[in-house]
C-alpha cells in the first residue's frame, strides 16, 4: 500500500517534470510581422523567418554555404545539361495528413511559376520550361538553358513546396491558413502583433525540442531589448549597436552576432559625369575610411568589404579592400581633371539598413577632406526605389546607397542581376548602368557550366574587374546582432537574415 | 435638441466628401510607387507591371476615384495592396484597440487631471498649487515617446510590475494608457483648476457659503457642476487627439492598433488601408465633436442653439 502510492507519487511527479519540459515555448521579437505566410509570395525577412519553421524547400542551404537535400533526396542532371531528375523523401505528410508526392510538388511549382500570379521570386526559377512527373517520387524539371545555380535557387524559402489542394480550399485567405511540411504548424496570427505555431507530430524528421513558437511584432527597438531583458522574449533580432553593450552586461542574455549574405554598397551612375572616369571612382574609395566606420558607427559589428559579395557566398574571393589613402584620392582627382574636386549628390536611405543615414554622412564628411563636397538626399523608401529604377535619360541620382543579399548562396544571384549589361534598370536590377563586355561574358559563361571549380575561377575573376573598375563604393557586409536569452540551445541564425528555431530546445 | 443634433449630422457630411476626396488625392500625389514597394527592391518589370494590374493602380485617376467611391458607398473600401486583406476586416480588428487605449487614458487623465485641478484651485498659491502647476506643465511638455521608453525601462525591465508590451490583460494597458494620457491629464488639471477659480468668485458660491454650507459640499455640489462646461469641452476634443495622437504610444507599446496600422500603411504605400484609417479617424473626430456639442447643452442648459 505505501509502496503502492509513492509509486504513484514517483510517477505523477515524472509525469509532471515530463509534460513541464515538453510544453516549452520559445518567444521570438521581430522588427515587423509578417506581411504573408504564403511562402511564395513572401520578400521580406520577417515573413520568410516565419514561413521557414512550417514549410520546406526541396534543397536546404546549410548555414555554412553547402546545398542539401531537405525534401528532396538528390538530384541529377542530364547529360546535355538541361534536364535536372529529382527524387524525393517517401515520409513527407502535410500539417493537414496529406502525403507529399511528384504531383503535390509539381503542383507547387507549376503555382509558384504561373506568370498570373505574380511572385516576386519566380524569375529564380524561370529558366523551367516543364516539370513532369516520373513516379509517385521522382520528377524532372527541364530548363531553357543551362544553369548552373539551379539547386542553388532551388533552397530559397519562395520555392518552398505548398500543397495545391489548400491553396484551392483557401483560396484569397491561404496566405494566413498556412499547411505546410515543416517541424511547426499553424496556430493563430493576430495581424500586426504575434504569431503562434505548434510543434507537428507527425513532422519526417527531428522532432523540435519545444512544443509551442511565437512571433512577436515590435517595431521599436528599445521596446524590443526590453523584452528580452524581462524575459518576456527569448529572441529579439537587429539589435541596435548602442544597445549590444548593455546587454551582454545583463547576465542573462547575450548579443550573438552572426555575418548576414547582404552586402551594402554606394553604386556610381556610370553613365553620369563625373562618375563615368574609374580615377574618380577610385579616388572615391580611396577616400572613405571604411575601418572607422566599422567601428565607430557599428561598434565593430560590421565587415568591411574586400569583394562586391560577402564571404559565404560560393564564388566569394577576397579581392583586396580599397585601404583609406586620402592622398591617393586627391591625386587620382587631379589626374582626371579634379585638381580642386568636384560638388554631387549622396541618396541614402534613412532607416532601411542598419545606420544608414549615419554611414552616408561619416562618408560625406570624408569625401569633404578630399574635395569631393556631396550632398546628401534622402527619401522615404518607395520613392527612392521609384528615383533609382529609372532608366539613364530620366535617371538623375549620381550615387546612392543600397544593399543587397545573395540570398541563394551563389555568386551568380549577387552579380548578375547587379552587374550584367542586360540587367540595367528598369529592365533589371543594375542601377549603377556598370558596363563591361568581359565581365558579361564571364558572368553568362559562369552560368552555364556545371564545373564547380571553374565557376570559382571566373567569379574570381569578375570580382578582380569590379574592384578594378571600382564598380561601387565598397562599403560592409552586414551582421546579424541578436539578442539571445540564456537558456536557449540550438537557435540557428542563418546568413540569409532568417532565425531559425527548427531544433532549438529552452531550459 | 434633436433638431440641432441632425443639423449637425448634415453639415458634417460635405466635410466627409471633402476628407475622402483630399486622403484619395493625397496618398497618390506623394511620390513612391506601391506596386514597386510591394514588389521589392529588385523585382522584374513585369511583375510590376502585374501588379499594378491586379490593384487597378494603371487606370487613370479620375477612374480609380470613381471605383473608390462607388465601392465606398457599398461599405467596401478594397483590399490592402500589401496583405491582400478587406480593408474593412483590418479596421475592425484595429480600431477597437485604440478606442480601447483612448478610454484608458482618458480615464487616467480625469482620474488624476479633476481632483489635482479642484485641489490646486482651493489651495490657490500654495506649494500644493505649485506642485500640481509644475507637474502638469511638465506632463504637457514631456514627449510621449522619451516617457514611454523610460516608463518601459523602469516598471516593467527593472521593477517587473507590467508587461514591456503588446495587449491583452488588464495590466497590458496600464503603462500605454498612463504614457498616452499623461498630456491630456496635465490639460484636465489646468482646465479644471481655472475653471473652478473662476467660478468659487462668483456670487452664487458666496451665497452658498453665506447659509452656513459646509466647504466641501460647496465646492463638489455648486462649484464643481457649473466648472465642468468648458472641462467637458476640453475631454472631448482630447479623446479626438488621443485616437489620433495614439501612433507614437502604439508603436513604444506594440499596441495593435489603428495608428500603427497607418503608420505601416503610409510606409508600405498601401492606399486602400490608408484611406481607410485616415476616414475612420477623421469621421470619428467628426463625431466625437457632435457628441461633445450635443452634451454641453445637456449638462448647461442655459446653452441653446437656434
Amino acid at each position: 500500500m505505501f509502496h503502492r502510492s509513492i509509486r504513484t507519487a514517483l510517477a505523477l511527479v515524472m509525469a509532471l517534470t515530463l509534460t513541464w519540459s515538453l510544453a516549452q515555448t520559445i518567444t521570438i521579437a521581430q522588427g515587423t510581422d509578417a506581411v504573408s505566410l504564403d511562402p511564395h509570395d513572401v520578400t521580406d525577412s520577417p515573413s520568410a523567418t516565419v514561413v521557414s519553421h512550417m514549410y520546406e524547400t526541396l534543397f536546404d542551404l546549410t548555414p555554412e554555404g553547402d546545398i542539401v537535400p531537405y525534401l528532396a533526396t538528390g538530384a541529377d542532371l542530364s547529360s546535355d545539361g538541361l534536364t535536372w531528375t529529382v527524387t524525393l523523401r517517401e515520409d513527407v505528410v502535410f500539417h493537414d495528413g496529406t502525403p507529399m508526392t511528384a504531383e503535390v510538388v509539381k503542383g507547387s511549382m507549376d503555382r509558384f511559376l504561373d506568370p498570373d500570379n505574380a511572385f516576386t521570386f519566380r524569375f529564380l526559377l524561370s529558366r523551367v520550361t516543364s516539370i513532369d512527373v516520373v513516379d509517385d517520387y521522382t520528377l524532372t524539371f527541364t530548363l531553357s538553358d543551362q544553369f548552373a545555380p539551379f539547386l542553388a535557387h532551388l533552397t530559397h524559402n519562395t520555392t518552398a513546396i505548398v500543397l495545391p489542394a489548400a491553396v484551392e480550399e483557401f483560396g484569397e485567405a491561404f496566405n494566413e491558413n498556412p499547411v505546410g511540411t515543416g517541424p511547426f504548424s499553424f496556430v493563430s496570427w493576430d495581424r500586426g502583433s504575434r504569431i503562434d505555431l505548434e510543434r507537428f507530430d507527425g513532422y519526417w524528421g527531428e522532432q523540435p525540442g519545444i512544443s509551442d513558437l511565437v512571433f512577436l511584432a515590435v517595431p521599436e527597438n528599445t521596446t524590443r531589448m526590453a523584452l528580452v531583458e524581462s524575459g518576456e522574449a527569448d529572441v529579439a533580432v537587429r539589435v541596435p549597436p548602442q544597445d549590444i553593450a548593455r546587454l551582454n552586461a545583463n547576465p542573462n542574455i547575450t548579443v550573438e552576432n552572426v555575418s548576414s549574405l547582404r552586402t551594402i554598397y554606394i553604386y556610381f551612375n556610370h553613365t553620369m559625369e563625373p562618375f563615368t572616369d574609374r580615377r574618380v571612382r577610385q579616388a572615391v574609395n580611396y577616400a572613405v575610411n571604411k575601418d572607422e566606420i566599422a567601428e565607430f558607427i557599428f561598434g565593430g559589428a560590421v565587415r568591411p568589404s574586400d569583394a562586391a559579395i560577402a564571404p559565404g557566398i560560393f564564388g566569394y574571393t577576397s579581392v583586396g579592400p580599397y585601404e583609406y589613402d586620402p592622398e591617393r584620392a586627391r591625386a587620382l582627382l587631379a589626374e582626371a581633371g579634379f585638381p580642386d574636386g568636384f560638388s554631387t549628390t549622396l541618396y541614402s536611405p534613412s532607416g532601411r539598413y542598419l545606420q544608414d543615414i549615419q554611414t552616408t554622412e561619416a562618408i560625406q564628411s570624408q569625401l569633404a577632406e578630399v574635395g569631393i563636397n556631396a550632398e546628401i538626399e534622402t527619401l522615404e523608401w518607395s520613392s527612392y526605389l521609384d528615383f533609382t529604377n529609372r532608366p539613364p535619360a530620366d535617371n538623375t541620382v549620381p550615387m546612392a546607397m543600397l544593399g543587397w543579399g545573395t540570398v541563394t548562396g551563389d555568386a551568380d544571384y549577387g552579380l548578375y542581376a547587379l552587374f550584367h549589361t542586360d540587367q540595367h534598370v528598369p529592365a533589371g536590377s543594375n542601377r549603377s548602368f556598370y558596363s563591361n563586355a568581359l565581365v558579361d561574358q564571364l558572368l553568362d559563361d559562369a552560368r552555364s557550366t556545371a564545373d564547380d571549380s571553374l565557376r570559382e575561377q571566373l567569379y574570381a575573376d569578375v570580382l578582380q574587374l569590379l574592384h578594378t573598375d571600382a564598380a561601387w563604393l565598397f562599403l560592409h557586409s552586414e551582421t546579424q546582432l541578436v539578442a539571445v536569452r540564456d537558456g536557449i540551445e540550438g537557435l540557428v541564425i542563418h546568413p540569409t537574415e532568417r532565425v531559425l528555431a527548427l531544433t532549438a530546445s529552452k531550459n | 435638441m434633436f433638431q440641432y443634433a441632425l443639423r449637425r449630422v448634415l453639415i458634417s457630411i460635405p466635410t466627409v466628401f471633402g476628407v475622402i476626396l483630399i486622403v484619395f488625392l493625397m496618398v497618390r500625389l506623394a511620390p513612391g510607387d506601391p506596386a514597386m514597394r510591394l514588389a521589392g527592391e529588385f523585382a522584374p518589370p513585369e511583375t510590376i507591371e502585374r501588379i499594378r494590374e491586379r490593384f487597378g493602380l494603371n487606370r487613370p485617376m479620375h477612374e480609380q476615384f470613381g471605383i473608390f467611391v462607388v465601392n465606398l458607398a457599398q461599405g467596401d473600401l478594397g483590399r490592402s495592396t500589401r496583405t491582400n486583406r478587406p480593408v474593412m476586416q483590418d479596421l475592425r480588428q484595429f480600431f477597437p484597440n485604440t478606442i480601447e487605449l483612448a478610454l484608458g487614458a482618458i480615464t487616467v487623465s480625469l482620474l488624476i487631471g479633476i481632483p489635482a485641478g479642484i485641489v490646486a484651485a482651493m489651495r490657490q498659491n500654495t506649494w500644493a498649487d505649485l506642485v500640481i502647476m509644475m507637474g502638469s506643465l511638465i506632463g504637457v511638455s514631456m514627449p510621449v515617446f522619451w516617457f514611454g521608453l523610460l516608463a518601459i525601462l523602469y516598471f516593467s525591465v527593472q521593477l517587473g510590475w507590467f508587461p514591456v508590451a503588446g495587449r491583452g490583460t488588464f495590466s497590458h494597458l496600464v503603462l500605454p494608457a498612463v504614457t498616452l494620457g499623461v498630456s491630456s491629464m496635465a490639460i484636465v488639471a489646468r482646465m479644471t483648476r481655472s475653471s473652478m477659480l473662476e467660478v468659487l468668485s462668483q456670487d452664487y458660491i458666496r451665497t452658498a457659503r453665506a447659509k452656513g454650507l459646509m466647504d466641501k459640499s460647496v465646492v463638489l455640489k455648486h462649484a464643481f457642476r457649473n466648472a465642468l462646461v468648458p472641462v467637458v469641452t476640453i475631454i472631448g476634443l482630447q479623446f479626438g487627439q488621443l485616437m489620433a495622437g495614439a501612433v507614437l504610444t502604439e508603436r513604444v507599446f506594440t499596441w495593435p492598433g489603428i495608428g500603427r496600422l497607418l503608420v505601416d500603411s503610409i510606409d508600405a504605400r498601401d492606399y486602400p488601408v490608408v484611406q481607410g484609417a485616415v476616414l475612420l479617424i477623421a469621421v470619428s473626430f467628426i463625431v466625437i465633436n457632435i457628441v461633445v456639442d450635443v452634451v454641453y447643452a445637456v449638462i448647461d442648459p442655459r446653452i441653446r442653439y437656434d
